[in-house]
């Protein structure tokens, strides 16, 4: 057994205790008494250095370590929270997710020992406490924890100090331990308790088999070895040892594994193991143990503290115990999710196979067929809204690093602003919310930096000198918008214009009939940078491209509103699936193309004499709205037919706000479709967004919608 | 032939091409990157992209876009007969990629001894060309499938 296969589990819990400390550091730096705060963080580091130490990670325990011992001052108000703190705290949590990025890419911790961050750390305390505070605080800090813990070992050992005495031992194992006996050698048995919150069960059980191992030999395991490299037992696990050395060297040495609760060491004797004896009774010798632990735990400082830390970890526990918290999740391989869905796609195109041979063979086939087709395709659709929603996730996990970064940036612009989110829960396919990052991030460094003014400004233009960003979320329909607004300065579409003119985007002519909306569109042109002076935040003419294309890679779009004065808003729309997509299906000559549902808005059939003009566009004027006409077959490079319809059929769809007729020759009719890529070679399509397989086995072409505008 | 291929002929490993028709030219395909071997079947056309490409088809539910090799090699227009293929390539980074042919004929091993590489017809086609397979009295133009990837991608 090796730790190397709890890497993955490390990484993971690594991250969500770095994400809580980020979290909570937050809030302690706005209410620097919360002491709930406080617990909270002394416990997420804890639980740092304690999965650092298991997997042998040293340098990262040490840093974890130094900052428990911080927050240890904290918890005993001999420090006070301050913004220094603050800011050697986020420089630890740097640092750490250093070490686990590293950890992450090389399964190793790498050679930064982060050396001047634990010198500020060190420096800090003993500034702050004094160093004889410290050493005076430390002993009574001991004696108290010395004496709970024997408490609660005491307490403990009443129900397992009797565990090794009796061993579910397999016949074989106990023949060797009756052997073993016999012959004259000293066995002893040892029974072990993990603390509650441990969370690599397996692993700790490993390292004091390792322990264990150096004073002699193991000869029996309860449960057995195998199990125990499974977690398949509780908090308890114990073992037979052939021995010759001293117990409480044993002792101490099982109980230096971080996370393990206490062990009870006790010789074992013949009589215990023989066949014909049953055993009830502890042994008198239990009581030695017991003096002996409290020796144990005084005798070292990090013992204590770390006893001090799980007595109040149990404390707390105990408290909760009234909610209990059963998390009924499986954590999947993305990959095993995407196989799902492509033989739930699968699934779904057969299901399209049957329905078109149905339709074709209705005469025959009768009522019964399609009533069992109608059947099954009731269960294929709700299974993939079943797998659709597994691969749904809450975009919370990327939007909650953001409050760490304005404030960081707040910082580093000297521009006082404020974060404020909502709609964290608002969920996502994992592949969106997985690339949604960094758009999102360039938008918000985007409002911080160009956005928000400098307090002087904003208080001349009457407001509080405080910036506000707001990051909201939310569903509508098939889509999730997320907008990035500011209270900043908002636009100045007439310097946007100027710059376009200047950099031959629009003439001079042009550039007079575009509308606001249209100006602000240039800002998601490549490299069309506003930025007066280049930061290193932003300012280098690739942000709002990228995000732009980023967005729209994903089947997204996004816009800009923005007023002078008073501030901008980004709104980014993104599918909600990315896979499967209700469609109307449409005929354009002969070819068959696919429009997803949800950005069409009506269908209306026109009498061709009803087309106007304007500025020689052909529109249509629908229930009081102006809607420019859009023909597909001129689009698609058709080839022009001779008929001239009467009436034309416009599919009217719309993005945002504005919306486009799209004459089509004929239509199909609704259907569930399938998006697959249309190959690497062509895939930068302007009009195609993908491709599709029909019932008949027909490849059908998706039209971008966003494209027409 | 080279002399020191000659000398290695007795070692040396032969590779299987595929052979096709274009016209009354036949030309090898390696069969390593040879994925399949298909039917003619109708191929969607897709607007706006390049003309040298036909559309795309639908292989075993995936969406895999069809090359004429002819447009590419400044032949004429391909003319669909029933002894059309489409025979479908697998290539590294583009994933799969169909090309027209107007037959499959065989399967052959070739040496490097076989195979003449220094050739130069200076005309577009032999671009896509990287040897020249001698097999009796046949010969037959080996497919430069890299060269086809680049183009591919393009």
């Amino acid at each position: 057994m090796d730790v190397s296969q709890y890497l993955d589990v490390f990484i993971d819990e690594s991250n969500e205790h770095i994400q809580s400390l980020s979290d909570n550091i937050m809030i302690l730096e706005k209410e620097p008494e919360n002491a709930d705060t406080i617990n909270e963080i002394f416990r997420a580091a804890h639980s740092l250095k304690g999965m650092a130490g298991t997997m042998g990670f040293k340098k990262m325990q040490h840093l974890t370590h130094d900052m428990e011992n911080v927050f240890q001052e904290v918890r005993n108000d001999n420090v006070k929270v301050n913004s220094d703190l603050i800011d050697i705290l986020f420089d630890c949590l740097d640092a750490i997710e250093g070490y686990v990025s590293t950890i992450k890419e090389t399964s190793d911790e790498g050679s930064e020992d982060n050396a001047v961050t634990i010198k500020k750390l060190n420096d800090f305390l003993t500034k702050e406490t004094g160093s004889d505070i410290v050493s005076e605080k430390t002993p009574e800090v001991e004696t108290t924890v010395a004496e709970t813990a024997s408490e609660t070992n005491s307490s403990d050992e009443q129900n397992d100090a009797v565990a090794y005495t009796h061993l579910p031992l397999s016949d074989d194992d106990k023949m060797k331990v009756i052997d073993e006996l016999e012959g004259g050698a000293n066995v002893i048995g040892i029974t072990v308790n993990t603390s509650k919150e441990c969370l690599l069960k397996a692993a700790r059980a490993f390292l004091v088999y390792k322990a264990v191992e150096e004073f002699g030999e193991i000869i029996a395991y309860s449960p057995s070895a195998q199990d125990v490299e499974d977690e398949k037992f509780e908090t308890e696990f114990s073992l037979l040892l052939q021995t010759d050395c001293d117990q409480d060297d044993i002792k101490s040495a099982i109980e230096n594994v971080s996370e393990i609760k206490s062990a009870v060491i006790g010789p074992v004797n013949l009589d215990m193991y023989h066949e014909n004896v049953a055993v009830q009774e502890a042994p008198d010798k239990s009581e030695t143990p017991k003096v002996e632990k409290t020796k144990t735990i005084l005798s070292t400082i990090d013992n204590s503290k770390e006893q001090a830390s799980k007595t109040s970890k149990n404390a707390i526990a105990a408290a909760n115990k009234g909610k209990p918290v059963a998390t009924r999740t499986v954590r999947v391989d993305i990959d095993k999710l995407d196989d799902l869905m492509n033989q739930v796609s699968e699934l779904i195109i057969a299901k399209n196979t049957l329905v078109a041979r149905a339709n074709s063979s209705e005469a025959e086939g009768g009522a019964d067929l399609t009533e069992q087709i109608e059947y099954l395709e009731r269960i294929t659709t709700g299974l993939h809204e079943s797998v659709m929603k597994v691969r749904m996730v809450p975009i919370e996990s990327v939007v909650n690093k953001f409050p760490r970064m304005i404030r960081d940036l707040s910082r580093k612009l000297n521009k006082p602003m404020d974060l404020i989110m909502s709609g964290e829960e608002t969920e996502l396919d994992r592949t969106v919310v997985d690339q949604i990052g960094d758009p999102l991030q360039h938008l918000l460094r985007n409002s911080a930096d160009h956005g928000i003014e400098d307090p002087k400004t904003r208080k001349m233009s009457g407001k509080p000198e405080t910036g506000k960003i707001w990051l909201t979320a939310y569903q509508e329909g098939n889509n999730v918008i997320i907008k990035v607004k500011d209270d900043g300065a908002g636009i100045d579409t007439d310097s946007v214009l100027r710059k376009a003119i200047e950099r031959g985007i629009v003439s001079e002519e042009e550039g007079k009939k575009l509308s606001k909306k249209e100006i602000a569109n240039f800002l998601f042109m490549p490299s069309f940078s506003m930025a007066k002076k280049i930061t290193d935040i932003s300012g280098r003419g690739v942000g709002l491209d990228v995000v732009k294309s980023n967005v729209e890679s994903l089947g997204g779009d996004v816009e800009v509103h923005s007023e002078m004065g008073v501030g901008s808003t980004f709104t980014v729309r993104l599918p909600l699936t990315l896979a499967i997509i209700q469609a109307l299906m449409v005929e354009v000559r002969d070819e068959k193309y696919a429009i997803a549902l949800a950005s069409i808005q009506n269908i209306e059939y026109i009498p061709v004499t009803d087309i106007k003009y304007v500025q020689a566009k052909e529109v249509i004027y629908l229930r009081g709205t102006v809607i420019p006409l859009v023909h597909m077959d001129t689009i698609l490079d058709c080839q022009d037919t001779e008929d001239k319809p009467e009436d034309i059929t416009v599919v009217v769809v719309n993005k945002g706000d504005s919306s486009v007729g799209v004459v089509v020759d004929n239509l199909i009719g609704q259907q569930e479709i399938v998006i697959k890529s249309l190959g690497k070679v062509i895939e930068d399509n302007k009009y195609i967004s993908g491709a599709t397989i029909l019932g008949d086995g027909e490849v059908a072409l998706i039209i971008d919608v966003n494209s027409l505008f | 032939m080279s002399k020191s291929a000659e000398l290695d002929a007795t070692a040396e490993v032969k590779k299987q091409y595929i052979v096709v028709t274009l016209g009354d030219e036949f030309y090898g395909l390696d069969i390593s990157f040879v994925d399949n071997i298909v039917r003619m079947q109708k191929i969607t056309r897709v607007p706006k992209a390049p003309t040298h490409y036909k559309g795309v088809i639908n292989l075993r539910g995936e969406v895999v876009p069809v090359m004429s090799i002819r447009k590419k090699m400044g032949l004429q227009e391909d003319v669909i007969t029933n002894a059309t293929r489409i025979i479908i390539l697998k290539l590294q980074d583009q994933g799969f990629v169909g090309i027209l042919v107007d037959s499959v004929n065989e399967v052959f091993s070739l040496g490097e001894s076989e195979i003449e590489r220094n050739f130069n017809t200076k005309d577009s086609k032999s671009n896509f060309i990287n040897g020249i397979g001698k097999n009796e009295a046949r010969l037959i133009s080996l497919f430069d499938i890299d060269k086809i990837a680049t183009e591919a991608s393009k």
